[in-house]
């Protein structure tokens, strides 16, 4: 082609001109560029998490894409059907899996969920954009209520030197606050992560720099993070836990899969509503249950199964938020 | 404040040819005139094969209702009437003229400019229809019957002078060489609708433009002001320009008319001028030649019915294979079959462009309802579950969603990143539900 532009010699019309609907002109943004963004804004938050933990934990990261992976590549194979793999989907679920679970979390466990994530939730609904629920969401409750022990532990950073096996489980800041509000865990520690849990959820600093990243790059909309968080925020300034309004809504913002979930959960495209109206009811929605779930259900955190709820109820929000086409809206009575 | 609205895309410009002069385009050797160039009745000739026209020369009208007559572009022998196939996929009737490169004028074409402050309304609007001056932003509506529908019904005249889509340069171009005329065009539409103040509406990325006609405005034009919008696509687009400047929304179905404003294209505005001033039939346009397979993009002034061809071979010709040849812009214009195909009245652009530009990333994903289409939709329907719907065959699904309602500017097919070709859902939903109901 550079050839051809540098040429003086004249370059005919081909025989045959494409003649399709228009526009002629496309975005460079593709689903894989999506995809990859989301894999980046994860990176701080994940990174964290392996420097933190240590290597168990880049294991557990680097296995869960793996499975994914090769789960969606086989079974296609397996099936006939477009290799779809290169999207980039899976490994995002891959990873979003494995930034959910504890560190020591058995790896032959890890597999199963992930063969869960993707052939039961994703592809037997028909893959990509199909499925109804969060893939790597609706693998973390399978694995939490298939193997409940090795997912309650509340993992710390293991010593220096300490086989994994040392690590200690502690309960959590949320189980804490539910049991009667009082906890050692401070703010700081739970903003900076510099605490124990999920490999993914600890540092809910990287995770807002990553979800400040999404936003920046237009890959997702502000409507749903502002929701969600805003609903939690609001309801827990008014029903503090703890001792003291604000630092008890500091804690419940920064404690749990919360930052997780509201930038790179319910965010999911697939399994969010497409309107923006749909958007704010369905992040106040999670915001509610979630908190509703953290207060008085049987579970010291609600993130997943909120949004989960909230997945089931995306194409009403969608229904129901559907906005006036232009020009209608002034329609009297 | 720089007026907008909701939703629309920002996309790269390519105005290469901000900066390319206006220049005559080389005489064709023979131009083949299609009789339909406007909405409504196709014309039929007046001439016969043999017949020497001059340029000017009505050769085309039709015997009632909707129509603009069509000129001769050159002077010469009409050595054909053909029937072919339109890039729309219509049966339409072409007069083929040899040019004898002498372009005289019709008898007439007045050879001194007439005075216009004396005409009335009505010889207005009769000089625009004997004209054959129709809408030459793309949509080709007689301008005589626009006129004519807004009379009596309008608050607001608007000039078109956006330019939205990519490329196109056409419009700037006018603006900044015959400032006049678009003024003066202005100025009569202004008398024949009896209307006090008007306004050219323009978008901010021509900025010289704006300064030139707020100078010449405040100099000798009182009745019109210009407003800037902010460039996003699709600015130009009829319902969004109105609602930029008046807040007013058009309902679907109805005229522009009917909530009181109308729209003219800024061409269109001094095409009126030079039909009441010159008695000049309409049968040269302005025309983009652009696109990252021509080797010099231009501005030419061009006979109507001049094949592409011989445009793109004015620009230096091709300098890497085109994947497709597109008629006005890359976001609504056409493809077209060949390079055969002549400029009508309504062809702002000719574009080659090669598949990097076209990007042949098309249908390799299913929708991951990312909602952009949504989000940008100017008309706030859901173009997603339109396609989606469309796809199944659930066409009242389509409906309930908006698909009657879409204007096909191609936002939402632009921004899916799943290479989704919505607006042909959407036609194909159109289609179906057009049957349906009548």
């Amino acid at each position: 082609m550079q050839e051809q532009l540098h040429s003086t010699t004249p370059v005919a019309l081909p025989d045959q001109l494409t003649v399709a609907a228009s526009p002629h002109e496309k975005s460079r943004t593709h689903v894989p560029h999506l995809m990859r963004d989301v894999l980046i804004a994860l990176m701080p938050a994940c990174l964290f998490g392996i420097f933190w933990f240590g290597w168990q934990a880049a294991l557990l990261c680097v296995v869960s894409v793996t499975t994914c992976v090769a789960a969606e590549y086989l079974y296609q194979r397996l099936l006939h059907r477009p290799i779809t793999v290169r999207d980039g989907s899976a490994a995002v679920t891959g990873l979003l899996l494995a930034m959910n679970l504890p560190y020591t979390f058995p790896l032959p466990m890890l597999i199963v969920g992930d063969l869960f994530a993707i052939l039961v939730v994703k592809q037997l609904f028909g893959g990509l954009g199909k499925n109804i629920v969060n893939p790597a969401l609706a693998a973390r409750v399978f694995l939490f209520s298939s193997f409940p022990a090795a997912m309650a532990g509340f993992p710390a950073r293991p010593g220096l030197g300490s086989s994994y096996a040392d690590a200690v489980a502690t309960a959590t800041p949320l189980s804490l606050l539910k049991e009667g509000g009082v906890t050692e865990f401070s703010v700081t520690d739970l903003f900076f992560g510099t605490t124990g849990g999920c490999i993914g959820e600890v540092s809910a600093l990287l995770l807002l720099v990553g979800g400040v990243y999404l936003l920046c790059r237009r890959v997702i909309t502000w409507h749903i993070p502002a929701s969600y968080l805003g609903t939690v925020a609001i309801l827990t300034l008014l029903f503090p836990r703890a001792d003291g309004r604000l630092e008890s809504m500091l804690l419940e913002l920064c404690a749990g899969g919360l930052m997780l979930g509201a930038f790179f959960m319910a965010t999911d495209y697939v399994t969010s509503p497409v309107t923006r109206g749909g958007r704010l009811l369905f992040g106040a929605l999670c915001g509610a249950i979630t908190v509703l779930i953290r207060y008085f259900g049987a579970y010291p955190e609600g993130v997943s199964f909120a949004i989960l709820i909230g997945n089931l109820l995306v194409y009403y929000l969608d229904k129901f938020t559907r906005p006036t086409p232009f020009g209608k809206r002034r329609a009297k009575k | 404040m720089k007026h907008s609205f909701r939703g629309g895309i920002h996309i790269n410009e390519h105005k290469n040819t901000a900066n390319c002069p206006i220049t005559p385009l080389p005489p064709p050797k023979t131009v083949a005139i299609p009789l339909s160039q406007h909405i409504g009745v196709p014309c039929a000739p007046l001439v016969a094969v043999g017949d020497y026209v001059r340029k000017g020369q009505p050769i085309g009208r039709a015997e009632g209702g909707l129509f603009c007559p069509i000129h001769s572009s050159v002077s010469g022998k009409v050595i054909a009437i053909r029937r072919r196939q339109s890039m729309h996929g219509q049966a339409l009737t072409d007069i083929v003229i040899e040019n004898d490169g002498a372009d005289t004028w019709h008898e007439s074409v007045l050879e001194a400019e007439q005075p216009t402050d004396s005409l009335t309304p009505e010889e207005i609007i009769a000089a625009t229809e004997a004209a054959g001056v129709c809408g030459m932003g793309g949509a080709s509506f007689p301008t005589h019957a626009k006129i004519r529908s807004a009379l009596g019904k309008v608050d607001t005249l608007l000039i078109n002078c956006a330019e939205c889509e990519p490329y196109i340069t056409a419009n700037h171009r006018l603006l900044l060489e015959s400032p006049h005329d678009v003024l003066r065009g202005t100025l009569l539409l202004l008398r024949a609708l009896g209307l006090s103040r008007g306004c050219l509406v323009v978008e901010d990325n021509k900025a010289d433009a704006i300064l030139l006609l707020r100078r010449l405005c405040e100099e000798g034009y009182p009745a019109i002001s210009v407003e800037v919008v902010r460039t996003k696509y699709p600015q130009g687009d009829e319902r969004q320009l109105i609602y930029a400047i008046t807040r007013r929304q058009l309902p679907p179905g109805k005229l522009p008319a009917d909530i009181g404003c109308v729209v003219f294209n800024a061409e269109t505005a001094a095409a009126i001028y030079r039909a009441a001033a010159w008695h000049k039939p309409l049968c040269e346009r302005i025309v983009t030649v652009d696109g990252d397979c021509i080797r010099e993009p231009k501005n030419l002034l061009v006979p109507v019915g001049t094949p592409f061809s011989a445009l793109i071979e004015a620009c230096g010709g091709l300098c890497q294979t085109p994947e497709r040849l597109v008629a006005g812009g890359p976001m609504m214009g056409f493809a077209v079959w060949g390079a055969d195909e002549p400029v009508t009245k309504g062809t702002s652009a000719v574009l080659a462009l090669s598949d990097a530009d076209t990007d042949g990333y098309l249908g390799e994903h299913d929708c991951i309802r990312c909602g952009r289409c949504v989000g940008v939709c100017p008309m706030h329907l859901l173009p997603n579950y339109i396609a989606s719907y469309t796809r199944i065959g659930d066409y009242e699904g389509a409906a309930e969603n908006g698909a009657m309602s879409c204007v096909e500017c191609g936002s939402c097919a632009y921004i899916c990143p799943a290479g989704i070709p919505i607006v042909q859902f959407v036609r194909a939903a159109k289609t179906v539900l057009r049957q349906k109901r009548s």
